[in-house]
């Protein structure tokens, strides 16, 4: 990931009144929600939507 | 030597055992057809990267910090224990929100929501006496931290982070022991009870149930 991100910074947090969070971590759980909501509404493949079972 | 009509303590057992989860029950060839959704994959997701951690820091414990952190595929093994246990939990936490909104301990399932969240909150130690546990300054600098949060809770001489053969002894054999014991309590709980249903909608919103085909009804190949 180095070799991608230069990390050789301070780490960026986000601060609202007492509630303090790496961006880091905000990326992550903003993924974690995103991918949550796409496996709800992202329809499954099945064997009927290819027509292998009628 | 005449063979024993009395009961023993094993056929007891496997009659018990069969009874609570019969073989078409263990391992099943079918899931009802609400099972095929992506939210169901998670929990699956979860094992998968669970047996890559165990791999993965099995291989890291026959080698040695000496190989994990002066050589190409030990930094390589390093990494792939790292990120399986990131994928751990990203796909464990989005389990739980799934089953949390799907309230899955409906229907008897109470014991599979608690050895879940057992699972869960037992692997979290056990991931961080991971990083005490490294053999680096980083190591060092979070063991010197967290140690005065184990002295300030009062189990400072039962945790001692600055131990390190204790931590890696609880990192390496204890708690993964514990975590894989309990995941292994939970499938089999979810095996005998089922996957926990949909809630049911009202039929008159119910295109399904206009059509007779609800989703308890249809049972689709898994």
């Amino acid at each position: 990931m180095a070799a991608i991100f230069n990390l050789n910074h301070h780490p960026s947090y986000v601060h609202w009144h007492f509630f303090q969070l790496s961006v880091s971590n905000l990326v992550v759980i903003v993924l974690m929600i995103v991918v949550f909501i796409a496996a709800i509404l992202i329809p499954f493949p099945s064997r009927r939507a290819t027509g292998g079972r009628s | 030597m005449s063979v024993s009509e009395e009961r023993s303590w094993t056929a007891a057992v496997r009659e018990r055992a069969v009874g609570a989860l019969p073989p078409d029950k263990l391992l099943p060839d079918k899931q009802p057809s609400y099972v095929a959704s992506w939210i169901y994959v998670f929990g699956v997701l979860s094992l998968s990267s669970l047996a890559v951690i165990i791999l993965s820091g099995t291989i890291l414990a026959l080698k040695g910090p000496g190989w994990w952190h002066f050589t190409g595929i030990g930094h390589f093994f390093n990494s792939i224990h790292l990120w399986s246990v990131e994928l751990f939990f990203f796909v464990m936490v989005i389990h739980l929100w799934g089953k949390y909104f799907m309230a899955a301990w409906r229907g008897g399932r109470k014991a599979v929501w608690i050895t879940g969240s057992i699972t869960f909150l037992v692997a979290i130690p056990c991931a961080l006496t991971g990083y005490v546990s490294q053999q680096n300054f980083d190591a060092q600098w979070i063991s010197t931290q967290a140690k005065d949060a184990m002295n300030a809770a009062g189990i400072g001489s039962f945790f001692n982070l600055l131990n390190f053969g204790q931590m890696y002894s609880y990192h390496i054999l204890l708690l993964p022991a514990a975590v894989v014991a309990i995941v292994i309590g939970h499938i089999l709980l979810v095996r005998k009870h089922g996957v926990v249903p949909p809630f049911k909608v009202p039929a008159a919103t119910s295109q399904a149930s206009r059509d007779g085909a609800g989703p308890e009804a249809e049972e689709s190949a898994s």
